[in-house]
This record gives C-alpha cells, structure tokens and sequence, in this order.
C-alpha cells in the first residue's frame, strides 16, 4: 500500500463516520416534530426557524452540563459503559456499501469503508456487543432500577438476536454471499418482469421477522423494555447525566441508522433505483462520477424511508409487557424464523437455485 | 490485508471520536459536587439496603438458552451460503437442513413446553 491508499482510507472512514453521525441531529429533530405532530402541539420551535436548531442548542447544553460520578458506584464500569456502547455502533458502519464507485484520481473508490467478505456476519457480531455497554452501565450504577432495566435490556437484545440471525440467513441462501456489495449487485434490474429485483420479494417472511427483530435490538418502542420510563425511573441510564447520558442516544440512533441501512441493503436494492439497471443509467447521465451520486441519494432516501418509519411506530405503538415480548420472540419469531429456512430451502430446490 | 488496514483505522477514529465526546464534558462542564448529587437516584427516596438485589433465575436460564441456540443458528450460515450452488449437485444439503431443523425444532418446542419464559 502506497501512501495514498493510507489518505483515501481515512478520508473515506472521517468522511462516512461524519455522515452517519449527521443521523443522530436530524433524527432528534424529526422524532420531536412528529411526536409533536402525532400529539397535536408545536414541538420543538423557539431555536432557530421552525426550530431547526434544537438538536445544536441540545448538544450544546450536554457539553456544558456538570458531569458528576455517583460516589457508590463502579467507577470504572460506570465510565466505561456510555463507551462500550458508542464504539460498537460506530464500528458496524464500516460494512455498508453506500453506493457503487466513484472514479477519482483515475482510481476506481468504492462508496464503503471497507468490502469484508463477511461483512454480514462482521455487522451481527459488532453490533451484538453493545449490550455490553447497557449491562455494565445498570450494574455499574448500583441503583435497584438501573439493574433491573440492564437485565431485561440483556435478555431481550440476546433474545432478538436469534431471530435476527436467522432472517439473515435466509438472505444468505437466495445470493449465496456474506458480502454486503455483492448482494446489492445482485438485485439489479426486474423480478418476474414487472417487479424491481429486490430482496423483499424473495425474502418476505424473512423481512418481516427481521424488521420485528430489529426494532427489539435496537431498544426502540414497542419493545423499549430497558427505559419504560413509567416502572423503572429511565432504566440502565438513570444514573447517567450530561453527556454520558447522551452517549447512549447516540449510539441507539446510529444502531437505528445501521439497522435501516442493513434492511435497504439486503432488501431493498441497497444503491439501485427500481427497475432501472445501472448500466442503462450510466448512459443517460453519461458520467460515473454522477451516477455515483444518484445512488447515494437512492441509498439515503431509502434508509429515511425507514428511519421514518421507526419513528412513525414509536409514537403510534404502546410498549410490550416483559414475558409477552419474551413470548413474541421465543415463541413466534424464531419458530417463523425457522420455517422461513425451511421454505425458502424447499422452494428454492425446485426452482433450482432461485427463489 | 487493505480490509484490515480500513477497518484498524476506522477503530482509531472512533476510538478517538467516543474518547474525546467523553472527556470533553469533563473539561466544559462546572464541577460542584454535593452529596445529594451524588447519591444513589430512586425517585428521591433513601435507597433501602443492598442495589445488587437478587433477581430472577430466568434472566440466567434465557442467556443459557440463547448460547445454546446461538451455537445452533450459527451453524446455518456456512450451509445457507453453499446451498444455492449445491442444488444441482442433488438433496443432499436439503436433507442435511430437514434433519438438524427437525432436532432444532425439538428443542424449541421442549423449552416452550416447559414454560422456562413465563417469568411472572
């Protein structure tokens, strides 16, 4: 490797890093203004124009905000755990493949940090590791509310990772590729002519218990079980203050930002426009560099679409009780997980090799 | 090799990026602590004995199970990615999958049975 190698690959992991962590602003502002819409009052509009700039005065306000560390608990812990949660979620995004290439510098760039061959499994195995950060900040903490809410937070992220896993393992059969860029490179063109060929119409049982799943992941509402502001204070982060405390929103929204990335990618076509086949694109818009540029803006319309919709559900949805969440996970979404297997196996035997 | 090289420098950025996100506060932020602060929160009542309170040996019994069925789904992966291209070769892999979902399915079933998740 050359030294230019060394500069394109930190300017590409600032660059996407940057870009990723621009999701945590904009989606403060949008779950506020939709909460706001939803309940029917202004929301957030005194900072700013429309209060565009409520997420910075937010920030603002953490940075400046005392930080104090509760003389009970494990200091070490205590500290380590808005880290361990953050780091995680700003690892997993080095596997999505965000567009094709771009040609600069007479090089072919490819728009993705790095394309690991087991990029699938590389993005399961980092992002499992945040619920080390949630269990060790509500043990850490020493507060009866914090422990209880880490220890359902702990057994609901490893309960909904099964599901989640077994989803993707479906995906893995119809492209027969770990490899995040090489599956969206497969979902070109047209499925059965009128279709656009993307995953979800290979993969639909797949897709469902994946989005169920990803939510649980994710500690979002309905299955917020970790928080439930109403029983448990805040759960594991009620000792957190300043910006220790918003560490764990940030990470929560970038997990949010790499799950919808991962559904787009796997079943949405990732960078494709429907129906349309990149090839023919290039002709239109005579240029890489532009095309290169329209599949960015394809691949940040359809994560929004999905950002929006975790925020559409969060405020439209009431919470899971603890064994009923339990219950939906053990008891129906592994089984249907299982039998997603079973028939994509089956059909895909006889149509031999395509779903 | 260039995977790892990305992936090491994406490490040190973020790395980076958590550290400074964290000591930052530290420096801006006014320091006044008094005891009240620094006690234990429960909604402003004086915290009763021990935090560390004995909790439910189910909580223990779902990681154990999920080990166990994390090994087992783990095992689906290198099948599923040479099973599209196995097909032609005749059902061999079809059987292979028939069997362990059955043995897989089993267990489930079992644990479901046994009400191991009713935690109330």
């Amino acid at each position: 490797m050359e030294a230019f190698d060394y500069i394109l690959s930190i300017s590409k992991v600032v660059l996407i890093l940057v870009g990723v962590i621009q999701v945590v602003p904009i989606m403060i502002y949008v779950e506020r203004k939709v909460a706001a819409l939803i309940q029917d009052r202004p929301g957030p509009n005194r900072v700013g124009p429309l209060g565009l700039f409520q997420p910075i005065a937010d920030a603002v306000k953490f940075l400046f905000k005392e930080d104090p560390i509760p003389l009970n608990t494990n200091r070490f812990l205590y500290t380590l755990a808005p880290f361990l949660s953050l780091l995680p979620a700003c690892l997993v995004i080095a596997a999505l493949p965000i567009a094709d290439k771009a040609i600069l510098f007479g090089r072919e760039i490819y728009i993705q940090i790095t394309d690991l061959d087991v990029s699938l499994i590389y993005i399961l195995a980092i992002g499992s590791l945040g619920v080390y950060g949630i269990l060790f900040g509500g043990w850490a903490s020493n507060n009866k509310y914090s422990l209880i809410g880490s220890l359902r937070s702990a057994s609901q992220m490893v309960s909904y990772e099964l599901p989640l896993g077994l989803a993707v393992v479906g995906t893995v059969m119809v492209y027969g590729t770990f490899s995040l860029r090489e599956m969206v490179l497969q979902q070109e063109g047209t499925f059965l002519g009128f279709l656009p060929n993307w995953g979800i119409f290979y993969q639909p049982l797949g897709f469902l218990v994946f989005l169920v799943a990803s939510f649980a992941e994710t500690n979002r509402l309905p299955f917020d079980l970790p928080e439930t502001e109403a029983e448990l204070v805040a759960g594991f982060h009620t000792e957190y203050g300043s910006m220790k405390f918003a560490t764990f929103f940030m990470a929560e929204y970038m997990n949010l930002a790499t799950m919808a990335g991962l559904m787009t990618v796997m079943y949405f076509g990732g960078w494709h426009l429907p129906w349309v086949k990149d090839s023919q694109l290039l002709e239109w818009l005579g240029s890489q560099n532009l095309l290169c540029i329209v599949q960015i803006i394809t691949y940040i319309v359809k994560v929004a679409f999905f950002l929006f919709l975790y925020v559409l559900i969060r405020w439209t949805l009431p919470r899971f009780r603890f064994d009923q969440l339990m219950e939906l996970s053990w008891g129906s979404l592994i089984p249907l997980g299982l039998i997603n297997i079973l028939l994509s196996a089956v059909i895909m035997y006889f149509t031999g090799g395509k779903v | 090799m260039e995977n790892l090289i990305a992936l090491a420098v994406l490490f040190a950025v973020a790395l980076l990026l958590c550290g400074a996100i964290l000591a930052i506060t530290q420096i801006l932020g006014p320091k006044n602590p008094v005891p009240e602060r620094l006690g234990t929160y429960e909604c402003g009542v004086k915290p009763e004995g021990n935090p560390r309170i004995p909790f439910k040996s189910s909580f223990y019994l779902i990681a154990v199970l999920f080990l166990l069925f994390d090994v087992e789904a783990a095992f689906f992966l290198p099948w599923a990615l040479v099973y599209r291209d196995s097909i032609s070769a005749g059902p061999e892999l079809l059987w292979a999958l028939l069997v362990y979902l059955g043995l897989m399915a089993v267990g489930l079933f079992y644990i479901l049975r046994k009400k191991i998740l009713k935690l109330n």
